[in-house]
């Protein structure tokens, strides 16, 4: 048997500084795709019912929002009726907030996984995240639905839906990884999760527009990524005015949070099967 | 001959103050930081310590089949841990000279709901082994398996021994140049254990080194060409396997005796 010259696996005790590794992640790609698989394939085999869920959350808070702020409070939403407005905003919110819910606890719930195999943890999390971006698909239906019921057409600013989606996902795996890390280590992060969670929906120009918020708050709202991101979102379905400042604001924080989570993961992987 | 796995002076530090399975809270750990800020830049004084693994060093050449023996708690595991890349070492350096394979357990990321055929490729991408390494071995895992008729029946219908004969098939035509294992090898009924005594002969025959941690001492004997013997973390090592295994017997029977007295 021939051997390679440099070893393929070197083992070192940990460093102090030690950067994400992407091509190993890019080597592990397939991993990744059959633990989407693996969790779609089974989800969709046990509930006929499956589909039906992803659909009737979206719905039943576009109806709660839709009687207590679009009839009774009357939200103003300019031209836009105000259930297409709310949809438009809850349909990347929630992709989020489940990505970030399920992404957080996906160590330990791989524990038995983690302690009897290799893999580079990072796709746990990036697999948790992966699999909600079908619910997004299917919850895009009831959108298109009501599209046609308001006589809303498409116009060319769907084109930033795209970079708009990867923007989301980048920010969804920045927090899964970090709150799933941290979760591993600390007991009490899954449970403070939901409350950032609600307080970061009010937050957010999602059941409201951004226009509510009063002037001297705007620096603190525009740090929030989300800010730019669903209002993107909003331009995109709807053909609304693009706010280009909002975007690149949204980007940097989003990448700045991306690198920070990507650090502090690295950290504390090492000792995920210790201490899981 | 080049040595396919280099291991220099390995040990690994676990700190065993708190409670198994006690995590702090995040409350806990911010409030800390409050109280005491420079508390950390102590050093953590409270929790005691354990080497579970001191200035291990060796090295293994391709085709090399090596047991390890120890008592529970000698640091068997945590040495194949190590190996693996589940855990990493306190100190020490190691380097593999080739594909790696961990087998600590059969069925890792077996999902209960899907059919075997869909489990093989989520197990073997698990494992390590790549989309087309499987699609080429499939109908070999599945006629290693015995499990042809249930190919497409969920994996909870299975007996216990079909699932681990699917499990163990697809870990065995896994084909790393290392590969690590655990115990698992008494699997199944007589014929099917004849038949993975026989398949890992195959495999150290091509060339592949296996270390197998065991504490059954007759397939230790029957497969392994060098035996290591851990005890406190500690690795011993003599020219003749035969001679490891009985130093490890006696130090079990004194351990015995004394227990009996």
């Amino acid at each position: 048997m021939d051997l390679p010259a440099e070893p393929l696996i070197k083992i070192r005790a940990r460093r102090a500084f030690d950067l994400m590794n992407l091509r190993e992640i890019w080597q592990h790609r397939e991993l990744l795709y059959f633990l989407v698989w693996r969790e779609l394939k089974a989800r969709y085999k046990q509930t006929i019912l499956g589909i039906l869920w992803v659909i009737l959350q979206p719905l039943m808070m576009t109806l709660v929002f839709t009687i207590f702020l679009g009839k009774l409070v009357q939200v103003q939403t300019g031209a836009t009726p105000y259930p297409l407005f709310l949809y438009a905003g809850l349909l990347p919110w929630i992709f989020f907030s489940n990505a970030v819910s399920s992404g957080s606890y996906s160590i330990l719930a791989s524990s038995q996984m983690i302690t009897k195999v290799y893999l580079p943890r990072l796709v746990i999390p990036a697999a948790a995240v992966s699999v909600r971006l079908s619910d997004f698909l299917v919850a895009s239906l009831v959108l298109i639905v009501l599209m046609l019921y308001y006589g809303v057409h498409l116009g060319w600013q769907i084109l930033l839906l795209p970079p708009l989606m990867l923007e989301l996902t980048l920010l969804a795996l920045a927090l899964s990884a970090l709150l799933s890390a941290l979760n591993v280590k600390y007991r009490d992060t899954g449970t403070a999760l939901p409350v950032m969670l609600q307080v970061w929906m009010f937050a957010s120009p999602i059941v409201y527009p951004r226009d509510l918020v009063p002037a001297r708050w705007e620096w603190a709202y525009q740090i929030n990524p989300l800010t730019g991101m669903i209002e993107g979102f909003r331009s995109a379905f709807l053909g609304l005015p693009i706010n280009r400042q909002g975007l690149a604001l949204s980007w940097l924080v989003t990448t700045a949070l991306l690198v920070f989570s990507m650090f502090v993961f690295r950290r504390l992987e090492d000792d995920f099967a210790d201490i899981v | 001959m080049k040595p396919i796995v280099s291991v220099r002076n390995i040990s690994k530090l676990y700190h065993v103050g708190r409670p198994q399975g006690e995590r702090p809270s995040l409350r806990q750990a911010l409030t800390s930081v409050v109280k005491s800020p420079f508390a950390r830049l102590n050093g953590r004084s409270s929790d005691d310590t354990i080497w579970a693994l001191k200035d291990i060093g060796f090295e293994a050449m391709p085709g090399e089949v090596i047991g390890i023996i120890g008592r529970n708690g000698a640091g068997k595991s945590t040495l194949l841990r190590i190996l693996a890349r589940i855990t990493k070492p306190t100190r020490g350096e190691i380097d593999i000279y080739g594909r790696l394979g961990t087998l600590l357990e059969i069925g890792t990321g077996f999902h209960p709901d899907l059919t075997g055929r869909e489990n093989i490729f989520v197990n073997g991408t698990i494992l390590g082994m790549k989309v087309k390494e499987i699609k080429r071995k499939f109908d070999e895992i599945v006629a290693f398996s015995e499990i042809e008729r249930f190919l497409e029946t969920p994996v909870k219908h299975y007996s216990s021994g079909m699932y681990l004969r699917l499990a163990f098939s697809i870990a065995a035509h896994f084909e790393p140049e290392v590969l690590l294992m655990d115990e698992i090898i008494a699997v199944g009924d007589i014929s099917f254990q004849e038949k993975c005594f026989a398949k890992m002969r195959a495999v150290s025959r091509e060339g592949r080194t296996i270390f197998l941690v065991s504490h059954n001492l007759g397939s230790i004997q029957n497969l392994c060409q060098r035996v290591f013997l851990l005890s406190a973390g500690r690795l011993c090592e003599e020219e003749d396997p035969q001679k490891v295994i009985s130093i490890y017997v006696n130090e079990k029977n004194r351990e015995s005796a004394a227990a009996g007295t």
